[in-house]
């Protein structure tokens, strides 16, 4: 099932990468589109409490006045409220999907997964409060749908269905409960998101600029177009024989009135227990590695590794032996085997004047100095009938094996953040190679989340470890083109070699020999 | 990519987007009750009798008791009957069950809330109620011909005897 969902995913990213570029895709920030659309929907449900009146007759009449007599204003205003709740519910159950199928939810990532489980109730129930407060015949079918599947439940002595016998039943202090609910219920899914991406660094909270402001013309438009309505009033001495249902959220509620509260509730307790120990199945994706481990002898306490790490695991403590300075320490239970943080420290440099290279900080299954061996070995092999590159792949990017040519090297690793700009400096000035090509995956989309953005940073000379000026800029690219870019990426190669190709050719015959 | 293209096929994916959106907050509509059929609602919220006899305290056992409790005369079991519960329509029972009283010593109010869809006209309506295990039968009783309109909302509920509202 995670393949087929995989490649869909990959043709959507291609697809919008196109449309909206890289940077606005919204397909990369689904998590942020999520709480762009929470706060949308928190600002606006702000203005709507000022004019809504927490009683029978009040309720549906207030919310007419808002939506009628205030269209221009507190009816997009509800528009906005309705159609960015909702919204948020695709945003979510994509983002959900989005990372099974990138199998990013095992190993450390379990606790990002598990914790978002609860938010999905959390959403499901603050829809459901908003909804029930409009009473209108929606919100009578909510009201006494919800009370079957409560009152099915061993735990209610009282049935919840007796509040809704008929208009008689009802009290005005009802809705003021519900209010109180649908502002406590929000809160409670703003914590669970602060707690869901409390173990990632830099979680993107927000989509860019551009992303945002389409999604909100996108959304005054459709407010303008189609404003959010009621329907008729609630009458509880009335049964409701059909209703317009949001499909988006109240879907379980056919359910209920089909299948009946038992089997509803088996449903959605059996998923959500399914979901959350999803990350402990047994699966077919290879073994984490072993985690990153801290040389002390090496490291100096610069911290830069602490600063890349995409998963909070490393921290600062004071140095075993050097006194005041301070030395890394990585949590096992944080460490997702990425390299990052080996790519970040100043002591993987292969100028070092030392008898094997080593480093402050590395993944004992891809050593800095496993890299330079395996750069220089597979360099090594190549014949410069045609000008050399050197490929480095991640694993989960763009398949670099494929590209290997008698002029071409390539070398894959977990994550391309983990070759040291010093790397690439050395490759170039040692003229092990004519040209270095770093991919990975898709721009905006690293499987570790950021590792490709901190890459870039390096290049531009705005993160340490920075690569140095004296670098030449044209014996290096950047591809970020991911597993569906595979082809394209052979094909930038071509290009690259063909134009250092070129270079060469228009260079002094003199200098060539240099 | 021409940057007027890539801002209409942006237009385009939003559209895409919130269209479905739109439509599936309020559309296909969704039928709950069949036309001609009425809801029938049965309410019941009520403490059975309490089972086994009180028993009156003697003087020395009243000296026993901290002062607060020196005005009790009477001691009581806590247990209530379950109540036994019958709906019957033209003839046909549709809700028959015995309702367990409420709390783990069985001492609270035992209540029951059911629905039934029936359809919509002329009925005979019999409820039937024992809230004693003590005696056998129903001492409630309750029996009347009943119109019910399409879509409409009756309910039978129970205060000192049944009721329809």
């Amino acid at each position: 099932m995670k393949s087929p969902l995989k490649m869909g995913m990959n043709r959507l990213d291609s697809l919008f990468s196109k449309v909206f570029t890289p940077a606005w895709n919204p397909m990369y920030q689904l998590g942020g589109l999520s709480f762009f659309y929470f706060w949308i929907v928190a600002i606006t449900g702000v203005y709507l409490f000022i004019f809504f009146e927490t009683s029978i007759t009040g309720a549906h009449a207030s919310m007419e006045y808002i939506s009628v007599q205030q269209w221009y204003l507190g009816g997009i205003m509800r528009s906005f409220h309705r159609y960015a709740s909702a919204a948020m519910g695709v945003c979510v159950t994509l983002h959900l999907l989005r990372e099974f199928a990138m199998d990013r939810y095992s190993g450390v990532r379990w606790f990002s997964w598990v914790s978002g489980i609860p938010l999905l109730w959390l959403l499901f129930a603050s829809a459901i409060g908003g909804y029930w407060l409009v009473w209108d015949i929606q919100a009578q079918y909510i009201a006494t749908t919800t009370a079957q599947l409560f009152d099915w439940l061993p735990i209610m002595v009282d049935p919840m269905a007796s509040n809704f016998l008929n208009e008689a039943a009802l009290s005005d202090r009802f809705f003021s409960l519900l209010v109180f609910l649908h502002i406590g219920i929000p809160l409670a899914l703003l914590l669970g998101m602060f707690i869901h991406i409390k173990r990632i660094t830099g979680a993107r909270t927000n989509p860019t600029k551009g992303l945002a402001a389409g999604t909100l013309l996108a959304m005054l438009v459709v407010s303008l177009w189609q404003p959010a309505l009621s329907q008729a009033p609630a009458n509880l001495d009335v049964a409701v024989t059909t209703v317009g249902l949001d499909w988006i959220f109240l879907n379980p509620y056919t359910l209920i009135s089909s299948w009946g509260p038992g089997q509803t509730w088996a449903i959605l307790v059996g998923l959500s227990t399914v979901l959350t120990i999803l990350p402990w199945l047994p699966s077919k994706r290879a073994k984490q590695s072993p985690v990153a481990v801290v040389d002390p002898d090496n490291c100096n306490g610069c911290g830069w590794c602490l600063a890349d790490c995409p998963y909070e695991a490393v921290t600062m403590k004071e140095h075993d032996f050097k006194k005041g300075h301070q030395q890394s320490v990585v949590d096992p239970n944080l460490c997702i085997s990425c390299g990052i943080c080996a790519g970040a420290c100043p002591s993987s440099s292969p100028f070092r004047h030392v008898d094997e290279l080593t480093t402050g900080i590395s993944i004992p299954g891809f050593h800095i100095k496993e890299l330079l061996s395996l750069t220089e070995s597979k360099l090594a092999e190549l014949k410069p009938d045609e000008p050399r590159i050197l490929v480095y792949g991640c694993d989960h990017g763009s398949v670099v094996d494929s590209m290997s040519s008698p002029s071409v090297a390539t070398v894959s690793m977990p994550c391309t953040a983990l070759v040291p700009p010093a790397f690439i400096d050395y490759v170039l000035r040692k003229n092990l190679a004519e040209g270095v090509m770093i991919s990975g995956c898709c721009e905006g989309d690293c499987h570790y989340r950021l590792g490709n953005e901190w890459m870039n940073q390096r290049f531009d000379k705005e993160r340490m470890p920075v690569l140095r000026t004296r670098v030449p800029r044209e014996k290096v690219r950047l591809r970020w083109l991911g597993e569906q870019g595979t082809a394209q990426l052979a094909h930038e190669v071509s290009t690259f070699q063909a134009d250092l190709s070129d270079e060469i050719a228009s260079q002094p015959r003199e200098s060539v020999h240099e | 990519m021409n940057r007027a293209l890539g801002y209409l096929g942006q237009a385009l994916c939003y559209t895409l987007f919130f269209l479905p959106l739109v439509y599936l907050s309020h559309e296909p509509t969704y039928r709950v009750l069949d036309d001609d059929t009425a809801l029938l609602k049965l309410a019941v919220r009520h403490p059975g009798k309490i089972i086994g006899e009180c028993t009156t305290t003697t003087e020395s056992g009243q000296g026993m008791r901290p002062t607060s409790m020196a005005q009790v005369t009477e001691v009581c079991p806590r247990e209530r009957s379950a109540l036994q519960l019958q709906l019957i329509l033209d003839g046909k029972t549709l809700y028959r069950d015995t309702v367990p009283a409420s709390g783990l010593h069985s001492d609270g109010i035992a209540s029951v809330y059911m629905q039934f869809e029936v359809p919509a006209g002329s009925h005979n309506l019999q409820l039937r109620m024992n809230d004693d295990e003590a005696i056998e039968g129903y001492p409630w009783q309750f029996e009347q011909d009943i119109e019910l309109q399409p879509a409409q909302v009756m309910v039978a509920n129970f205060k000192q005897g049944f009721r329809l509202q």
